[in-house]
């Protein structure tokens, strides 16, 4: 699943290990999400939602 | 170097857990060992209790990797252990079949031995390629 993730990070310059951080997840994860390796669960998809204040359609697209 | 202070709470959890089994297997076994072939002969439930005893900590190490599954916090990274933890099971399977067929057909001795270590040295084997490109 394509994600916005990475551009929204850019948006607020924040490193990955700073959205690692807020997200509590390791830096690791953040970069396999936003390189499409891995689809978060819900949950986490809803804390991603929350940081960014966006709806999670507006960070994670249909492909 | 990953330094202690910046290691995940589940992960120093872990490797406290896995150093004091380690520690308990090494002072268990040699002491074991020491007693069960000192010069006095003992009774069969002596040494099933030793045996039993040598095996604990051994026992605990696997406890404390399958803890650290359900404490990992971070998703991904438990996905990554589980397919670390599925991928030691599926080479130690592969290595111990052949072993077994080894032994039917008189290669070796002996049929399949000490697959907890298999197993152990297969996890360590198969973290690289589990991680591959995560």
């Amino acid at each position: 699943m394509k994600n916005r993730l990475k551009v929204l990070r850019a948006e607020c310059d924040w490193s990955q290990q700073h959205l690692a951080d807020a997200l509590g997840v390791s830096r690791q994860s953040v970069n396999a999400i936003e390189t499409g390796k891995y689809d978060p669960s819900l949950p986490l998809a809803f804390r991603i939602s929350d940081l960014f204040a966006l709806p999670i359609e507006a960070i994670f697209l249909r492909n | 170097m990953t330094s202690w202070n910046n290691l995940a709470p589940y992960m120093r959890r872990y490797t406290v857990r896995v150093l004091l089994f380690m520690a308990s297997y090494m002072l268990i076994l040699t002491s074991s060992l020491t007693f069960a072939r000192g010069s006095t002969e003992h009774s069969q439930a002596t040494l099933i209790g030793l045996a039993l005893i040598s095996a604990l900590p051994i026992i605990g190490v696997f406890w404390a990797i399958f803890r650290l599954l359900v404490e990992i916090d971070d998703e991904y990274q438990r996905l990554l252990f589980a397919k670390q933890t599925l991928l030691a099971t599926a080479l130690t399977l592969v290595t111990v079949t052949v072993w077994q067929f080894l032994a039917v057909y008189d290669v070796v001795a002996s049929g399949p031995e000490w697959m907890g270590a298999i197993w152990f040295a297969m996890l360590g084997v198969a973290g690289p390629f589990a991680r591959w490109k995560a």
